[in-house]
């Protein structure tokens, strides 16, 4: 048993598995990096930094794969299921966060700790089962080769017991394709490659029973506290929607605002979208809906096509498959996108990026610069939704075209070369998700700056699509864009779900957020208390990537993004010229009192911060 | 007066009763005035769609008034004119 811990909320005591050695060990928080890391991305960021090394091969055994939970996890609070696994990721080669909802994080801390550290290699296929406090690292060798669901069938009929909870990895994350994913029960920890790192240390999957719970200092307090949000997310026009729809409701309303990414981010509006609306999936395939551990949002939906080609069960679409393979392949058919979904969860393979690299090799195609020669006989126009699964096929056995474009469309462009890095749409090679920055100045730095490009969970383009920031002002956007990092990535720590966004957020760290963090730990954060640990957190990332070679230049949007306008509709003509984005950069990196040339944390942040130990590594 | 067709998308389509339903607005001829005009027709299910009732203000969300984008946060002084369209685009945040 771990040591009483100061703070609710923690279980205080961390579990790590050495894989080359088989070695178990159980071993105290670190009360100090609790109180200023959090949990969650924060205190893993800053394990990560103290435990591996700059620029080592993200797939050799010096990396390490961390699940984290976060204080609330676990608790009455709402919104508050998630976990994250974190790494050195293989696809971005920087610190990575990949975050999930379901039961997975919840069930680590019934089981007795904060957080999982993987470390080494295994030599043959492992999975690791968390009994509570009995750990073992057992034999995978039968489930090698099997796809995630089947997996985790197996592990439930083998250790007899139907309410553990699984993360596994597909056939992508054993071949260490750079964009597998970890599949977690139902839910995806989908980016940055998570599962090229599970498969790295030959570990096939992570089982999990807990029977504890966990322990808050005034259990009156919570509750009223959970009943307060849930009270807010019930009522709120910008959450209560989810439940309906789910996050598709956007689809429709996007496009009619001209900012639904179309045709490779060609254009933005979308002729066939009304086949692929939220209101036409729930009309056509959606049976019911789900929701994490305790969550009152309720937005996962569960899907069934029940006969035909795309004959498919899964949990989805969300917004973003219905944009990576819908609008952006320009396939009008919720069948075809709901088996696009579950062939992703089979190979185990990230849909954003798989859904991008595809859109990139369409627009190949129709350029001439790939033939049938290059596709493997398939018409791979825009459109042709079979062409489109097949590729899904052959990126989740990189087989043929499939092994180019599992590499992602960073690498992929710069081995074709002929101009194709112009529509490879990623930054820090993390492909777009599906919501624009051309026409939204805070969220363009935001994804330029982000530590892992392409991603909507690093900024948030709500403050400007919703109209709360004036678009049009390029003024102070570098503040804006700071500010919603913080909500951010004290969010990502806690371990809440972005899908609260309008009652955690929007604009800054809100109230609800410092309330329900200082009801479970007992603390009596302030906003500026809340703000400097956010800015703690968002800083120890910075560092990281800096200490890893990323500079100023890195931080950069998709050519398309800055040379290629809105061609149509109501954002017609909107774009992120270079120097634009390098003016709101420098707006940007004085707002955080980092130096303009390189993007770097200075030293006299480090030191306001609580961060000198990383000061000779960057300054 | 001025008619005008409004266009919804989901939950507020849902309360609405279609995607596009066309509605008189007398005084004032504005944006807001259409929003007043919809809360007189729609009740309590189109307010709790639309308003905020922790701030007790309308929700941020962009419209689009023809082919101009507008926001709810600063724009309802728009004037509209017979025979306009207006489409309301209330974005959530996208998993």
């Amino acid at each position: 048993m771990a040591k009483s811990f100061p703070y609710g909320g923690y279980v205080g005591q961390l579990l790590r598995v050495n894989l080359s050695n088989k070695g178990i060990t159980k071993e105290d928080l670190r009360e100090d990096w609790a109180r200023d890391f959090v949990g969650g991305v924060g205190l893993t960021a800053r394990i990560l930094y103290e435990e591996i090394p700059p620029k080592i091969d993200p797939l050799g055994p010096e990396n390490k794969l961390v699940m984290m939970t976060g204080p609330v996890n676990g608790t009455m609070i709402p919104a508050a299921s998630r976990s994250s696994f974190c790494a050195k990721s293989p696809y971005t080669k920087s610190f990575f966060h990949s975050i999930f909802g379901g039961f997975l994080g919840p069930e680590l801390k019934f089981a007795g700790y904060d957080g999982l550290i993987i470390e080494g290699q295994s030599e043959k296929p492992v999975y690791i089962w968390i009994n509570d406090d009995k750990v073992e690292v057992r034999d995978a060798g039968h489930l090698w080769g099997k796809d995630p669901f089947t997996t985790q069938d197996i592990l439930r009929r083998e250790i007899g017991d139907e309410e553990i909870h699984i993360a596994t990895i597909g056939l992508a994350g054993e071949e260490k394709a750079p964009y597998a994913m970890i599949l977690c029960d139902i839910r995806a920890s989908g980016r940055g490659g998570m599962g090229a790192v599970m498969g790295s240390k030959n570990l096939k999957a992570i089982a999990i029973r807990g029977t504890g719970n966990v322990t808050v200092p005034n259990m009156l307090r919570v509750y009223n506290t959970s009943v307060r949000i849930n009270e807010i997310f019930a009522t709120n026009p910008g959450v209560q929607g989810l439940s309906g729809y789910g996050t598709p409701r956007n689809v429709a309303a996007m496009n009619e605002g001209g900012i639904l990414p179309t045709r490779n981010w060609q254009t933005e509006t979308f002729k066939g979208m009304k086949n692929i609306t939220g209101e036409a999936m729930r009309e056509q395939v959606v049976k019911g809906d789900r929701a994490c551990f305790a969550c009152s949002i309720n937005c996962t939906k569960y899907s069934v096509v029940p006969r035909g080609p795309y004959k498919s069960v899964i949990n989805g679409a969300d917004y973003e498959t219905i944009y990576a393979f819908g609008s952006i392949c320009e396939v009008d058919n919720i069948e075809v996108l709901c088996k696009a979904d579950e062939l992703c969860d089979y190979y185990g393979i990230d849909l954003i990026s798989t859904g991008l690299c595809i859109g990139w090799a369409m627009e190949c195609y129709e350029k001439g610069i790939f033939t049938k020669k290059d596709t493997d006989g398939i018409d791979l126009r825009f459109g042709n939704a079979d062409g489109m699964l097949e590729m899904i096929e052959k990126i989740g056995k990189r087989e043929g075209l499939g092994e180019l474009l599992a590499k992602g469309t960073r690498d992929a462009s710069k081995i074709v070369g002929k101009g194709t890095e112009q529509f490879a749409i990623h930054n820090k090679g993390l492909e777009w998700p599906g919501h624009t920055c051309r026409p939204f100045p805070a969220a363009a730095v935001g994804y330029a700056t982000g530590p892992r490009g392409g991603s909507h969970h690093d900024i948030r383009p709500t403050a400007e699509k919703s109209g709360l920031v004036d678009r049009k002002i390029l003024e102070e956007k570098g503040g804006v864009a700071a500010e919603i990092n913080h909500w951010l990535i004290l969010g990502d720590s806690m371990l809440i779900c972005h899908l609260g966004e309008p009652v955690w957020g929007p604009l800054k760290i809100s109230d609800s957020m410092i309330n329900a963090l200082n009801a479970v730990t007992g603390w009596e954060l302030d906003y500026e208390g809340a703000r400097k640990l956010a800015e703690r957190e968002w800083n120890m990332i910075r560092c990281f990537s800096a200490r890893e070679g990323f500079t100023r230049e890195d931080d950069r949007l998709p050519t398309r993004f800055m040379e290629e306008p809105v061609p149509e509709g109501p954002m017609q003509g909107s774009h992120i010229p270079k120097e634009t984005l390098e003016r709101l950069k420098d707006d940007y990196f004085t707002y955080r009192g980092w130096d303009l040339k390189t993007g770097n944390p200075t030293k006299q942040k480090l030191s306001e911060l609580g961060l000198d130990f990383a000061i000779d590594d960057i300054c | 007066m001025a008619r005008v067709k409004v266009k919804s998308f989901s939950v507020i389509r849902d309360v609405l009763g279609s995607e596009v339903v066309e509605i008189d607005v007398n005084q004032p001829e504005t944006v807001g005035g259409l929003f007043q005009e919809l809360l007189r027709r729609y009740g309590q299910p189109f307010k709790e769609k639309i308003w905020d009732p922790e701030t007790g203000q309308i929700a941020p969300f962009l419209m689009k008034l023809n082919e101009t984008i507008i926001r709810s946060t600063s724009d309802m002084d728009y004037k509209i004119h017979n025979g306009d369209k207006v489409a309301i685009i209330f974005p959530i945040g996208g998993g």
